[in-house]
């Protein structure tokens, strides 16, 4: 056999290669992107929005229907009579919704002042919430924390008088706070 | 319930000295316990994949895998060699990899996707490359620069691509020693099984539960909030995160929908979350021993199954050694929560860490460094395993030579050409790790985003960030220091440069060992160094944190020693 015969079956057997092995590979990508990348995720929203509607959501928190945040998301607070969240630039996702139970009971003597509520009564709000985020971690797989909105909002819905402000910034007609989402989805 | 009436002093929450060191010992025995007990049937499941026995349900799979392997036009019993078996995974990776690039570049053309930018190319390139080589560093943030389009078909599908070509190489791997002349397998059959039956159905039920725990699974990119309590605006970027979430733990990938990764509390609500995430990125690296037991021996893969979990114990033991935070870290975690799972999703090569990495203290950060030096303490889905291999057969060629005798594996020489091919496997690791290393600072590319001011020397952790993100990307790793500050193209590039290598190059080597081991003739002799027991399970120990303290101690010494 001649160097050049030798040549052409060679790039003829490299062609074939090439061909045979490209087939299989595109076509393995294209039915997997289908099944895992569209079907599987879709499947799960669908799943989620009809049976998880409140966590696949985001765990959103309203009052008298209108969102005023996520559970699960620190939202600004500002006032002297709410608790306040870690500075964002504090944690890890700058968004962490939760405090320390060392960090809430110290500034119960604040929000104290400020809204005239008295001390032990913020102390048992703290400690049900504390006692709250016990349970849903089943006690051991968490230190013990308090969610700032959470009791944020137990305050405005045990004290309307005392936040009547801030209720109407939610919804100007009520005074009342009819509040849901708030504690669901606990497992 | 208007306490405000009572006068009574309530009692703080005491006990805490007791609580707090009882909750890390009852959450690492469930970890353990858990993963552990599972694995086993776990890993019997793989270990009949790997040898195609019957598995549960065999009649209804095989009608579903019969029918893609149809479309696809494979005939699934052709066995493949190391290089045919090779040439498939790397074309099916390339071809994802081409895929997601165009994607992410065009990605604002895509329909309900205008309010976000294309990738630039540099940042486009390195993102596909870190996704489909199971690395997931991410030189973006996901909430802000990608759509729910993007964050869903192709990311979340090369979830799926990227662990399941590392587990069909680790049965390609594992095939070369127990089946004499009969190829490796077929490398599509191995994948369309893995993601259907082995991937799929556990990222689908866990994603479910991390649903049940707060994680967010709908179409929606963002809700919008008027007014919060304080009358505020406030956007929340939501997207189908569940589903990215489950795969992304399982898969030992660790991209994460949010830029904080699983810090943020839509990828990570709770302790119980927390906790679930780390099984779900322990489960299939410590199945493999275990299928390995069942496929060689239950003594070699029980001897290797201890050996992991001691190195991981070390590794753990190291972490804990200091506490961390509270800065950089979430509450909802603490310092434990934190220190455990980051060094399970780093020591797994997930590296979706749950804290910002500067919130650590050096001896976290050491412990970390440490698992992406070895790779294979519990290392990631199939490579791990492969790599612990490697070491075993390193093992045995030094032993080999302490007691003059040939090395022998599974009663089959180990020639001094695999011994060549499995310590070239060691060394590139390092090569990968330190050359870009010295290459950022000698090209002042490490001081401009570690913004080092002129004429002024760069800090030790300033050194330990550059040094950590080339481990990272050897590695295949994930979890980084700079994040968004290293979208430059020099970063972007090189990364993209060693984690191809860092992944390509060495399941090829251990290929073609695996290959060149299928043809070997066996004896029924008994091995003159027992790869099992108590003694092999000290030497191996010793022998790969030695080699790994040897190779990279001082270049240790100069980072997290000194931070």
């Amino acid at each position: 056999m001649s160097r050049e015969k030798e040549f052409k079956i060679l790039e003829q057997i490299k062609s074939q290669i090439n061909k045979n092995a490209l087939s299989p590979a595109i076509k393995v990508v294209i039915l997997m992107l289908v099944v895992t990348g569209i079907v599987y995720p879709l499947v799960l929203v669908v799943i989620g929005q009809s049976t998880l509607p409140y966590q696949s959501n985001g765990s959103l928190i309203t009052i008298n229907g209108k969102v005023i945040g996520s559970k699960l998301i620190a939202q600004d607070f500002k006032s002297p009579k709410f608790f306040h969240p870690r500075p964002s630039s504090a944690s890890a996702s700058n968004v962490d919704p939760d405090i320390t139970s060392e960090n809430a009971l110290l500034q119960i003597s604040n929000v104290s002042q400020a809204t005239g509520i008295n001390q032990n009564a913020l102390r048992t709000l703290v400690e049900l919430n504390i006692e709250r985020n016990r349970v849903s971690n089943m006690v051991a797989f968490a230190p013990d924390y308090v969610n700032v909105l959470e009791i944020n909002l137990e305050l405005l819905n045990q004290y309307p008088d005392v936040y009547s402000t801030f209720l109407n910034n939610a919804d100007p007609q009520k005074t009342t706070a009819g509040i849901t989402g708030l504690g669901g989805g606990e497992s | 319930m208007k306490s405000e009436l009572c006068g009574c002093v309530l009692p703080l929450p005491k006990e805490q000295d007791g609580v707090n060191l009882m909750n890390p010992i009852v959450e690492l025995i469930v970890v353990f316990g858990g993963t552990l007990s599972l694995s086993v049937p776990f890993g019997l499941y793989i270990a009949r994949m790997i040898s195609y026995e019957l598995r549960p349900l065999e009649a209804p799979l095989a009608r579903v895998e019969n029918g893609f392997y149809k479309i696809i036009g494979i005939d699934k019993d052709k066995q493949m060699t190391w290089k045919e078996y090779s040439l498939a995974l790397m074309l099916t990776n390339v071809i994802v990899a081409g895929f997601i690039f165009f994607m992410l570049v065009f990605q604002n053309l895509l329909p309900s996707s205008t309010h976000v930018n294309g990738l630039s190319i540099d940042l486009a390139f390195h993102t596909a490359i870190s996704f489909v080589t199971n690395t997931d560093l991410q030189h973006y943030a996901g909430d802000q620069q990608l759509s729910v389009i993007s964050q869903m078909i192709p990311l979340t599908f090369v979830m799926f691509v990227a662990p399941a070509s590392g587990i069909a190489a680790a049965f390609a791997f594992i095939r070369g020693f127990i089946r004499k002349n009969f190829g490796l397998g077929n490398f599509y059959v191995d994948f369309i099984r893995i993601i259907l039956t082995l991937l799929l159905p556990l990222a689908f039920g866990s994603a479910l539960l991390l649903m049940l725990l707060g994680v967010p699974q709908t179409l929606q990119s963002s809700v919008t909030i008027n007014h919060t309590l304080e009358g505020h605006n406030q956007t929340i970027t939501t997207g189908p995160v569940a589903s990215l979430e489950s795969i992304k733990d399982l898969g030992s990938n660790g991209g994460g929908y949010y830029g904080a990764n699983s810090g943020h509390p839509f990828e990570n609500p709770n302790g119980l979350s927390n906790t679930y995430e780390m099984f779900l990125m322990l489960i299939i690296p410590l199945s493999f021993p275990i299928a390995y037991a069942k496929l060689v021996g239950k003594a070699r893969g029980v001897s290797l199954l201890l050996t992991i979990l001691i190195a991981f114990g070390i590794l753990l033991a190291i972490a804990f050694s200091q506490v961390s935070g509270p800065t950089g870290l979430e509450t909802r975690f603490g310092s434990f929560g934190t220190e455990f799972f980051n060094t399970v999703s780093i020591s797994t090569n997930t590296g979706s860490a749950n804290s910002a990495l500067s919130g650590m203290s050096p001896n976290p950060v050491m412990s970390f460094l440490l698992g992406m030096f070895i790779q294979s303490v519990p290392g990631a889905d199939g490579t791990g395993i492969m790599y612990m291999i490697i070491y075993v057969i390193i093992t045995l060629f030094l032993v080999g030579l302490m007691v003059g005798k040939t090395p022998e594996f599974m009663n089959m020489k180990i020639n001094p050409k695999n011994v060549k091919l499995a310590v070239f496997v060691f060394l590139m690791h390092p090569a990968l790790i330190l050359i870009p290393t010295v290459i950022a600072f000698t090209t002042g590319n490490a001081q401009s985003v570690l913004s080092v001011p002129a004429g002024k020397m760069t800090t030790a952790s300033g050194y330990t960030q550059a040094l950590y993100e080339y481990t990272s990307a050897s590695a295949n790793n994930g979890s980084d220091y700079l994040g968004t500050s290293a979208n430059t193209p020099f970063w972007n590039w090189s990364t993209a440069i060693v984690m191809f290598l860092g992944r390509y190059a060495p399941i090829v080597l251990m290929l073609a060992i695996a290959g060149s081991f299928t043809v070997k003739d066996r004896k029924e002799a008994i091995e003159p160094i027992r790869t099992h027991g108590p003694l092999f399970i000290s030497i191996l120990l010793v022998m790969t944190f030695l080699l790994t303290a040897l190779t990279f101690f001082p270049f240790i010494v100069i980072g997290p020693f000194s931070m």
